[in-house]
């Protein structure tokens, strides 16, 4: 068991200094298809956030997702829908990105991986308001850039 | 002693550091349930030592030894529950193909991915109970205890559950989002097995199974020698006996046929003494002398079962 274990331990890190792997990496290659790709990003529409105007996003939102494609070298697919229809999207594989005025308290931490996040605002009733999006599931290579350009760019 | 209560405080340190490192890393959350839950041994374990120094009274006539064995039986049930939570976990994670999703923090201004923080937080997490089970197992061996013992298999399910959790998130940074509950579902087996084993003997101990060494694979070597001492008496013929494990001390009925129809008390206080002078483990010896041996009982001449026998293995 313990020998087992060892093994198990050990030979991915021989392959990761091997082949010089990227660490993390995506299940389903996300951030490969996006990168010199499309970045497929759904809006809920959000007021100052998130909007469509003549199929390009504008909002505070949707100009760091045009940043971030740009810094991926990626052109971005703008997606409108509610926000229950973008999320089954994004487990499906459909869209990479969700953006909508999301907050911290989003309840869709089964369906997304939600960033951490990115911004912090008050509300009119003085509360805190933490802005995060949602990425797909699992797919940490992505997630991790996504993160690091945000916590550079905001 | 001191060492439970420094396994206690290790667990916090530990609870503490995994909780903030926790995400939603399959293995790194039945790490931190099975941290709570080895809590429990030695709680149970520092609650046992207080209660058995309290003497025989009126009310419990034996005195308190059997908390031990109820704290092995809790103990044993901590192990069997946190086994049982992390198999059903990790197949529910592999059937639903949940791919686990692990982001970034920001350390010292840096973005660093949280697995490889998880990796070093399990990495520290994995020497003391090795040193510290390790210590464990000895003294109970020595104590005769076995809800330390018990304790002891409770370290090694820390250990290797954090082995396990560095390969998941190991396994998470390669993109093979399986290994994570793979990793944790091995451990499980394991855990489970160990907690399956504790529950069998601390339930067979409370019943008054014949006694056993600590890890119940053969009859307790006193048991033969309490026997072969009582025969060694010129005045006895025959002689057997019951023994019980309370816990940490074992509880001794001697048989004895004499030779004669008649045996003084002196006789009888004598054998006692000598009885209980084998071994501190013997505190609680009981000499009867009786016309016939009675079922049951282990080490007579006239069969009632060879000393070898009779233990279930496990």
């Amino acid at each position: 068991m313990r020998r087992l274990l060892a093994c198990a331990l050990l030979v991915p890190l021989l392959l990761l200094a091997g082949c010089g792997l990227q660490v993390p990496a995506d299940p389903d290659g996300t951030l490969d298809r996006v990168s010199g790709g499309t970045l497929h990003v759904g809006v809920s529409p959000h007021e100052g956030w998130a909007e469509l105007e003549g199929g390009q996003g504008v909002g505070r939102e949707a100009e760091l997702v045009e940043a971030f494609a740009a810094s991926i070298d990626a052109e971005v697919d703008w997606v409108e829908g509610g926000e229950e229809q973008l999320m089954a999207a994004l487990q499906r594989g459909e869209l990479d990105l969700v953006i909508g005025g999301l907050t911290d308290a989003t309840p869709w931490s089964t369906h997304a991986a939600i960033t951490r996040p990115y911004l912090e605002t008050t509300d009119d009733a003085g509360a805190t308001v933490r802005h995060v999006m949602a990425a797909p599931l699992g797919e940490n290579a992505f997630l991790v850039a996504l993160e690091t350009f945000l916590e550079e760019a905001a | 002693m001191r060492l439970e209560w420094l396994t206690i405080g290790f667990l916090v340190v530990t609870v503490g550091l995994v909780a903030l490192t926790v995400g939603s890393s399959q293995a790194m959350r039945a790490a931190l349930f099975e941290d709570l839950l080895s809590f429990i041994p030695p709680i149970a374990f520092l609650v046992a030592v207080r209660i058995i120094r309290i003497a025989p009274s009126e009310r419990f006539p034996y005195g308190l030894h059997r908390s031990v064995g109820v704290g092995h039986l809790v103990a044993a049930v901590a192990l069997t529950a946190m086994g049982t939570f992390l198999i059903v976990d990790s197949i529910a994670t592999l059937v639903t193909a949940e791919h686990p999703t692990v982001g970034t923090v920001v350390v010292l201004g840096h973005v660093v991915w949280l697995g490889w923080l998880m990796i070093a937080v399990m990495a520290l997490t994995i020497v003391p109970p090795v040193v510290i089970g390790r210590i464990k197992i000895r003294l109970a061996e020595r104590l005769h205890d076995k809800l330390l013992y018990a304790d002891a298999d409770m370290n090694r399910a820390d250990w290797t559950t954090a082995v396990g959790t560095i390969v998941g998130v190991a396994g998470i940074g390669l993109g093979i989002w399986w290994l994570d509950s793979a990793a944790a579902l091995l451990i499980a087996v394991g855990i489970l097995r160990d907690g399956l084993r504790n529950l069998r003997v601390a339930v067979l101990d409370l019943i008054d199974h014949r006694a056993t060494t600590v890890d119940h694979d053969q009859p307790h070597p006193l048991e033969a020698r309490l026997c072969a001492r009582m025969r060694r008496m010129p005045w006895v013929r025959d002689a057997g006996c019951r023994v019980r494990d309370q816990g940490h001390v074992l509880h001794a009925e001697v048989f004895v046929v004499p030779r004669r129809s008649r045996v003084s008390q002196r006789t009888l206080a004598r054998a006692g003494r000598a009885a209980r002078s084998l071994d501190w483990k013997l505190q609680d010896v009981v000499v009867v002398p009786v016309e016939a041996m009675p079922e049951g009982v282990t080490g007579s001449r006239g069969g009632g079962g060879d000393p070898q026998t009779g233990v279930e293995r496990s």
